[in-house]
């Protein structure tokens, strides 16, 4: 063998012995901090799941948990066609609005049927899992990220609702109402970007 | 001679091992296997979600279906040993699991043989996607006795902390704790089907 064709078998063999550089391992932990950061990551998405949560301690029992529940079953049958890619339009302009309207719920202390605030925020849901979806990264362990993602949501749930839980008394009331509404204007600004 | 030696290296370096899952903290044996079904996520989820299951039937439900699923659990570890080529029981335990969340969250009296129709498919399952990585026959078969064990103590601590929740708020946390094993379960599985 010449020299040349040595130095072809060494580059061959660098290429062969090269891996890709991967964002996501595909490794178990790798996968579920990576789907447990990803629903913190973005602030229109952590202001709704915390409103949903003031929300529901807001309205009380059965709302406490009945909010929490119906978002991330809904939210992963959105995700579900984000995964599959289905197309939903105006996923971004949902998401910020569901931010003002869940918002201004808390804002105004607005106290609906269970079913209809059950309805609303299973719709909001419906965008926020769509755009959770359609990001996820296709080489992480699928399992382990989408769990990391869902304790994630849940978990911003359970701080609006720990502090949703202020409103027993009338000082605490005043600071979910103030928070709701910083919460609804900051979905405005949301949607003043969009725009 | 050279020529030969390098292209031997170059395919010795382009083979990867084949893996099932890794050995949990990377501890062989016995030990690895009974931590087995602790560490691999579809494993988990779809255990836990049978325990919350069963454990928020008793004791309008008997032990059954927790046999059933120690019953399918040995028997899949005997299909094993026997070379049965698992196909589909990641897919398997993910349905599984999104159904045994969702009932959870539904928290309604069912018939004790809906969950033994359940446990059984995820005790094989379980089972058949827990092949040994190593080459030694008694080394796998340690492993695989300490997946059964570890598998069956799983269920039995969830299902016996869930069934002494006695308190709503606990309860209320099993029912949410349902409704994220449903969603995880989901997004997984379209996931996993979308690659």
């Amino acid at each position: 063998m010449t020299v040349r064709g040595i130095r072809v078998f060494a580059a061959l063999i660098g290429l062969a012995a090269a891996t890709p550089a991967l964002a996501h391992t595909g490794s178990v932990v790798g996968g579920f901090f990576g789907g447990f950061a990803h629903p913190l990551l973005g602030p229109d998405h952590v202001i709704a799941m915390v409103a949903v949560g003031l929300w529901g301690a807001f309205l009380g029992a059965p709302a406490i948990y009945t909010l929490p529940v119906v978002f991330p079953l809904v939210m992963a049958a959105g995700g579900v066609l984000g995964i599959l890619g289905v197309p939903l339009p105006g996923v971004e302009i949902g998401i910020a609005t569901s931010a003002v309207i869940l918002g201004m719920m808390v804002a105004l202390a607005a106290q609906p049927p269970l079913w209809v605030a059950a309805v609303l925020v299973g719709a909001f849901a419906i965008f926020h899992g769509h755009a959770h979806g359609a990001e996820l990264p296709a080489d992480a362990d699928a399992v382990a990220y989408s769990v990391g993602f869902v304790i994630a949501t849940g978990c911003l749930h359970l701080a609006g609702i720990g502090f949703g839980l202020l409103a027993q008394w009338p000082a605490g009331r005043m600071a979910v109402r103030a928070a709701g509404g910083a919460i609804a204007i900051g979905g405005l600004m949301f949607l003043g970007r969009l725009a | 001679v050279i020529g030969r030696a390098l292209l031997a290296l170059a395919l010795a370096l382009i083979s990867e091992p084949a893996q099932a899952h890794p050995p949990p903290l990377g501890i062989p044996g016995f030990f690895g296997g009974l931590l087995h079904p602790f560490f691999v996520p579809a494993h988990a989820l779809a255990v836990t979600g049978l325990g919350l299951l069963i454990g928020m039937q008793i004791p309008h439900w008997g032990r059954t279906a927790a046999f059933g699923f120690v019953a399918a659990l040995a028997a899949g570890l005997g299909m094993m040993t026997l070379g049965v080529v698992p196909r589909w029981m990641g897919e398997v335990l993910l349905v599984s699991a999104a159904i045994t969340g969702v009932l959870a969250v539904l928290a309604r009296m069912l018939p004790e043989v809906l969950g033994a129709t359940i446990a059984i498919p995820i005790g094989i399952a379980v089972a058949l996607d827990s092949p040994p990585e190593v080459i030694s026959l008694r080394e796998a078969n340690l492993m695989l006795v300490g997946t059964g064990l570890g598998a069956t103590l799983f269920l039995m601590a969830v299902m016996e902390v869930v069934a002494r929740l006695k308190r709503p708020g606990p309860r209320l946390g099993a029912r949410i704790l349902g409704s994220w094993i449903c969603a995880g379960a989901m997004l997984a599985l379209a996931l996993q089907l979308a690659r």
